[in-house]
């Protein structure tokens, strides 16, 4: 049952100008269109690139954990791959976002870090991911590899609810929502931060892409080494 | 705010850091496993073509 993926060799041109077109523009609306938050000046354009890599990670582990939940149903390596490939590059974003975050709160709270809800909640949903990639060099059988990370990541996929409604369930230092009802940002800077969204999920697939063909290439490395030492 | 500059370039510089950084392990890991297949290509062939196979 378990069928060899085949992935292409080069990412499409297409997708690496698209990639690069939108990334130069919302650094673009970033920087010089959108207008300067009057409270925090200009650290506040961190929040784009922050809320942004927060979303792309949250994509990245909801790709991951759907495709796990895939494999355990189907047993075909290609969703293995995709989930290896979405949770390694949504543990980047998280990573980024947690960062971005830090060097925002620097300025604005006089400390790097707190241990918040949201905060110390994301700081756990990466951490499981961390776990997750662990676990993956440690096991050697690559059913149950893909067995036990698959139960692993669809964890972590649950664990996505609880980081973005924490601020909502705990009194926390963190921002409250501001993306609709009371108290939500301007238009203009809303706009900035779904286009960077957009932009960074772009910057993801071709990542994603690349990592996908980096499993295609070990699983071709594992089968040849099976054939070179039977005899 | 001149203050606060360093602060979003520090944060900027982390983000694009810490994505080249990736790329770069990407290509290396794709590298290293290049050459992992070739190698055991070129012992496949060799094995195939020894007057014992």
């Amino acid at each position: 049952m378990n069928r060899e993926p085949a992935y292409s060799d080069a990412l499409p041109v297409w997708l690496i100008a698209a990639t690069g077109v939108a990334v130069l523009i919302s650094m673009y609306l970033i920087f010089v269109w959108v207008p300067m938050e009057s409270t925090m000046g200009v650290v506040q354009r961190i929040f784009y690139l922050h809320v942004g890599s927060a979303f792309v990670a949250f994509l990245g582990f909801i790709i991951g954990g759907v495709a796990s939940i895939r494999y355990l149903a189907t047993r075909r390596n290609r969703f293995d791959d995709l989930s290896v490939a979405a949770n390694e590059v949504g543990l980047v974003f998280a990573l980024v976002c947690l960062s971005m975050g830090s060097l925002w709160a620097k300025p604005i709270w006089g400390v790097y870090w707190a241990w918040d809800a949201r905060l110390t909640t994301m700081l756990l949903l990466a951490l499981i991911y961390v776990a997750y990639l662990i676990l993956r060099e440690s096991v050697v059988e690559a059913t149950q590899r893909a067995v036990v990370c698959a139960v692993v990541s669809i964890f972590g996929m649950v664990d996505i609810p609880i980081v973005y409604m924490a601020n909502q369930w705990w009194r926390t230092q963190h921002p409250a929502p501001v993306l609709s009802g009371e108290g939500s940002i301007d238009p203009s800077m809303r706009f900035v931060l779904y286009f960077t969204f957009f932009a960074m999920a772009l910057v993801f697939w071709c990542l994603v892409r690349l990592r996908r063909r980096l499993e295609g290439l070990k699983r071709e490395a594992e089968a040849l080494r099976r054939a070179v030492h039977a005899v | 705010m001149e203050e606060n500059l360093k602060w979003l370039w520090a944060a900027f510089s982390v983000a694009w850091a810490l994505h080249l950084v990736y790329v770069y392990t990407l290509g290396s890991r794709e590298k290293t496993l290049r050459d992992q297949v070739r190698d055991l290509k070129a012992q496949l062939e060799e094995r195939d073509d020894s007057p014992l196979a």
